[in-house]
């Protein structure tokens, strides 16, 4: 796009980048971004994959005094013993960010990042087999990092607790393959919500009894054509609604209150009508922060929360119920993933599937002004 | 490759450089403990190569337990071969491939709508068509390098002549070369000048064992920053008039201002000769030169059309005699910078003898006469005329790629340039090359179009195309830009393309939506549907049961499916209480409720809810969920999709109901059909019903009793 252009920087990384994420940064002039990276030529297998910590800087220069000129640089890298599937973070109460990471192998790793200069002080994992059989396709950190559940393609859903020194988990369900969950997403530290097949969204709450509320299967498509979830974002201000991105670029709300209608932003309606934003897989979404405050009405109103989504036909995007969507990025490559700033809602790092870190910067409001 | 590998020569479908060097010995570290039986070699992905090396099995064989862990019997080696071209690296050349894609399919989408907009012959397109390739060209000349100065050197030393930058890369310049002879046709007409830019670019890259100027100012600068007097070095002589002979104005008038007479203290007993310096040098700064675009910031004096530049250029070469007759020269009494001033004039001049010695390479040497003597030289032939002499003049031992390049596209040949480029620059550099060259000339349009017996019946383009694509498909990141490649193949490209999807790994879903996106974006729906149902039966071993379910339901895999639904039936017939039916659920809820979609399998979710019902009327709750068990459970009796293995337990739920003490369920039709069942069943197997004899029984006297009630 003609006027995001200037604000969008590219970082090549001759390593295929998987996921990436916004560490919560102490200093507003030295950020930290974490990405896990995978490079298919590595001399051994155990060298390919990795994590690694990434400072942003911005450089003014003057020929752009306003803004920044970004520099990425790598700070620190933690060898992963196997591809890395799902990436999170999160700010602990401790000085340090965890920065949670599962495996296509299974495993789960949490790394504790000092939040100053980027190093990686230690590393929590469960390496063997016995949290997943096979690739963990989705993990996701409570606030605070002392919790974080994890979903994979075997059926799967356990509950990891961080401890001190070790990773403690519990099964929080097992279909043994029957189902595969490919999205999780806490909603409160007693809630979450998991996606699959069809796109399926099944909300679960740790104090009832088997733990599984409510569940949702798509019946909207008639035809062959069904789905996959890949992300699921809820607002820490409206736990009810799972935004849902998944395949064919749908992306719908699901309101617990009103569990049969959910609201489609983007996809093929009842009535075949195609109202989309891509027509791909939407890799992920969030709820966008900048968006919302730079729109005055719908703070209060009930209409669905700005989000942001990504799609494999290289589509970065912010939608908004009832209204066209806006193209932050059309890139000739899918992007894969990517995180909004929590502290620095302009700011959006995403991992182009060309191998490469693209960091957009958007104009916040006093520049405009 | 659609090649065999046998007989090369008019067979070869990929053309083999016939030059073979000598065999090169590489150790392998195996880690195998000598003596080896046998070492087996085979092909891996791309460029890797493997190695399984077998050891002697020992003569005594031990017991299992004794034997050691690290005494392997053999072990698999992947050995990775890499070319060790110069330059550039790995992640580069991925860097370049990536970045080539939009601007390459720009390009085709635009050739393929020009075709069918005028459905004109391909000559007739070359009127417009040559812009929409010089565009092409400049995205993929910005990909290989920005140009000399880098945004660092905001602050310049004032004694730098020679600005070092980046190193410029010979795939560059070959692009450019192609750029200025093939595509832009404006260019033409000052193709001297364009020249002489690109030798200002890419000077030190003509010859990397020989001088040349660039590297003779490199030196020469190297030395002057520790000599006082500058004008008495002849090297400062020498390294300006090289650089005047090849046409760098704003090196030679900076270097003229380092000249000793332009010191304050010195400027009064000097003041003739600082006179001659600042004279040669508002001359050499003053130079009219033949070029559009006077914005380049470029010294001399632009002009735009030709009988302007003549003018201009007569009354210039009447100002330099006026000032090589002049008598001021006797009244200089520092020799060096006479002569040297002098030369320098000569030069201007288009003395020959002075520009051949001035230049070191053949290619200086040409760029000086398109300078100073022949600047209105237009058409190939003259020039390659020209380069001829200037080689018998400047022999050069060994011609590398880029001059090799440089070469052929003067002599016009086609096969020379592409030869070159396959050879020099390699499948990328041909594969997007093409497109320079046959905007450039209508022979090699036909030569690189005709399509070929020899090659399978595909053209020398498609032949390139497919050589690059497979060489992107070998690498597990490049390979998904291969497919814009094959897409753009019209006899082969699709078949391969199909090849290379059902080649891409299935283990994660993620993957597979990926090549499903590709299938979807040229309309592979075949390929997408046999994807699925690979990926489905993938799943489905390994125990994803689901998700191999699901797969196979989007492929509408009927006969699979049945397969699939008598393995389920298996399994969920032998775990029938209640509670492990519960983890079902998720499944049942996955295969949805519309008949046809999943084979056998929604008898699985009709049974669910008829268990849920009966469920209901066991917790004696709902009077009328016994009236809906009984009715699904005849809808379960009737349809033909209910597996026999289910007919039995069926039987034994219906004694609930036919047991319900409230009202009977069933009519007589319906006690009918159960019987009948039963009966099939008892005709097919004996032993079944002795092991069911209660629930025959029951079935019976419930039977006896509804018959009493009618």
């Amino acid at each position: 796009m003609a006027e995001t252009g200037e604000y969008f920087h590219r970082f090549p990384q001759s390593k295929s980048v998987d996921a990436v994420r916004w560490l919560s940064a102490v200093s507003a002039f030295d950020r930290f971004v974490a990405a896990a990276v995978h490079d298919p030529d590595a001399s051994s297998s155990a060298a390919a994959a990795a994590i690694e910590i990434h400072s942003l800087t911005l450089a003014t220069s003057p020929l752009s005094p306003n803004i920044g000129e970004p520099s990425l640089h790598v700070r620190s890298s933690w060898p992963s013993p196997s591809r890395i599937s799902a990436l999170r973070s999160s700010p602990t109460p401790h000085k340090h960010v965890a920065v949670a990471a599962a495996t296509l192998s299974g495993s789960l790793h949490v790394l504790f990042v000092d939040p100053v200069d980027g190093s990686i002080d230690s590393e929590l994992s469960i390496a063997d087999r016995s949290l997943h059989a096979g690739l963990v396709s989705a993990v996701d950190l409570l606030e605070g990092g002392r919790e974080c559940i994890t979903a994979g393609e075997d059926g799967r859903v356990n509950r990891v607790t961080i401890g001190e020194a070790r990773l403690e988990y519990r099964r929080v369900y097992d279909s043994r393959g029957l189902v595969s969950y490919t999205a999780a997403r806490w909603g409160s530290p007693m809630e979450f919500a998991t996606g699959g097949l069809g796109f399926g969204v099944q909300w679960w709450d740790q104090r009832k009894p088997g733990g599984l509320v409510s569940q949702f299967r798509c019946n909207w498509r008639q035809d062959k054509a069904t789905g996959i979830v890949h992300s699921i974002d809820i607002h820490p201000s409206r736990k009810h609604i799972c935004m849902v991105g998944g395949s064919s670029g749908t992306i719908f709300a699901w309101d617990l209150r009103y569990q049969q209608q959910p609201i489609l932003l983007s996809g093929v309606g009842h009535d075949g009508r195609r109202v989309s934003v891509s027509e791909s897989e939407v890799w992920e979404v969030q709820y966008d922060g900048h968006s919302q405050s730079s729109s005055v009405t719908s703070a209060s109103s009930a209409k669905i929360l700005p989000v942001m989504i990504c799609s494999e036909d290289g589509i970065l995007a912010v939608l908004e119920q009832g209204e066209e969507p806006t193209e932050l990025l059309v890139e000739p490559c899918a992007i894969n993933a990517f995180d909004i700033d929590p502290q620095n809602p302009s700011d959006v790092v995403c991992s182009l599937e060309w191998e490469t870190i693209g960091i957009l910067m958007r104009p916040r409001e006093s520049i405009i002004a | 490759m659609p090649g065999r590998p046998s007989d090369p020569g008019s067979e070869a479908v990929v053309p083999f450089s016939p030059e073979f060097r000598d065999p090169v010995v590489y150790p392998v570290h195996h880690g195998v403990r000598p003596p080896l039986l046998r070492v087996y070699v085979a092909w891996s992905r791309g460029s890797l190569l493997h190695l399984a090396c077998l050891r002697q099995p020992l003569p005594e064989p031990e017991s299992e337990d004794s034997v050691d862990e690290g005494e392997a019997g053999g072990k698999v080696v992947e050995v990775r071969l890499r070319a060790g071209e110069e330059g550039i690296s790995e992640a580069h050349r991925r860097r370049i491939a990536y970045g080539s894609v939009p601007a390459f399919a720009l390009l085709q989408s635009r050739k393929n709508s020009l075709m069918a907009m005028s459905r004109m012959s391909s000559s007739l397109l070359h009127g417009e068509w040559w812009q929409h390739v010089l565009e092409y060209s400049k995205n993929i000349s910005e990909l290989l390098g920005t140009r000399r100065l880098s945004s660092n050197m905001v602050i310049e030393d004032p004694r730098m002549v020679v600005q070092p930058s980046e190193e410029p890369t010979s795939l560059k310049a070959a692009w450019e070369l192609m750029e200025i002879f093939y595509v832009d046709k404006q260019s033409l007409t000052w193709l001297p000048e364009r020249l002489v830019d690109w030798s200002e670019e890419y000077d030190s890259l003509l010859t990397r064992t020989e001088l040349t100027i660039h590297s003779k100012l490199v030196n020469m600068q190297k030395k002057l920053a520790n000599v006082k007097v500058v004008e008495d070095d002849p090297d400062y002589w020498e390294g300006m008039s090289s650089a005047l002979a090849v046409g760098w104005l704003d090196i030679v008038v900076k270097l003229l201002r380092f000249h000793g007479s332009y010191q304050l203290d010195q400027l009064d007993n000097r003041e003739t000769e600082n006179g001659l310096v600042e004279a040669v040098a508002v001359l050499v700064s003053t130079m009219p030169r033949l070029r559009p675009d006077p914005s380049s910031g470029k010294l001399g004096q632009f002009c735009k059309t030709r009988p302007d530049f003549i003018k201009a250029w007569e009354k210039w070469r009447g100002h330099l005699s006026k000032l090589e007759r002049s008598a001021f020269w006797v009244q200089c009494s520092h020799d060096r910078t006479r002569e040297g001033l002098q030369k320098l004039l000569k030069i201007m001049l288009g003395d020959i003898s002075n520009i051949t010695s001035a230049t070191c390479h053949w290619m200086e040497l040409l760029v000086s006469h398109l300078l100073y003597i022949r600047q209105f030289m237009v058409g190939l032939e003259g020039l390659n005329n020209l380069a001829h002499k200037c080689r018998q003049l400047k022999p050069t031992v060994h011609y590398n790629g880029l001059m090799s390049l440089l070469i052929g596209i003067l002599e016009e040949s086609p096969e020379v340039v592409l030869a070159e480029c396959s050879k020099t620059f390699g499948p990328w550099m041909v594969a997007h090359g093409i497109e320079l060259l046959t905007a450039g000339s209508d022979h090699a349009d036909i030569l690189l179009h005709e399509e070929r017996y020899s090659l399978g019946g595909i053209s020398v383009e498609e032949l390139h195309r497919l050589v690059y694509a497979q060489i992107l498909s070998s690498h597990p990141l490049t390979c998904q830009i291969a497919p814009t490649y094959l897409a753009s193949c019209p006899k082969q490209g699709i078949g391969l393309l199909e090849n290379l999807l059902y080649k891409q790994p299935i283990q994660h879903h993620q993957v597979i939506l990926k090549n499903l996106e590709i299938c979807r974006l040229y309309e592979l729906d075949n390929i997408s549907v046999n994807l699925m149902k690979i990926a489905g039966m993938y799943n489905w071993k390994h125990g994803r049961r689901g998700f191999g379910i699901y797969w196979l339901q989007l492929a509408c895999d009927e006969v699979r499916l049945n397969r699939i639904a008598q393995q389920l039936f298996d399994c969920i017939g032998k775990s029938l209480s209640d509670d492990s039916f519960k983890q079902w659920e998720g499944l049942l809820e996955l295969l949805g409720t519309q008949v046809g979609s999943s084979g056998g399998l929604e008898f699985l979710h009709k049974y669910r809810d008829f268990k849920r019902t009966l469920k209901q009327v066991e917790d004696g709750r709902a009077s009328n969920a016994a009236r809906q068990a009984a009715e699904s459970l005849m809808q379960l009796m009737r349809s033909p999709s209910t597996p026999r293995q289910f007919w039995l337990p069926l039987l034994h739920d219906s004694v609930k109901l036919l047991n319900w003490k409230a009202r009977p369920l069933l009519s007589v039709s319906e006690m009918n059909l159960l019987l009948n069942k039963l009966q099939d069943l008892s005709m097919g197997k004996l032993m079944l019903i002795l092991t069911a004899a209660a629930s025959l029984s029951a079935l019976c006297i419930s039977g006896r009793k509804i018959l009493n009630v009618l």
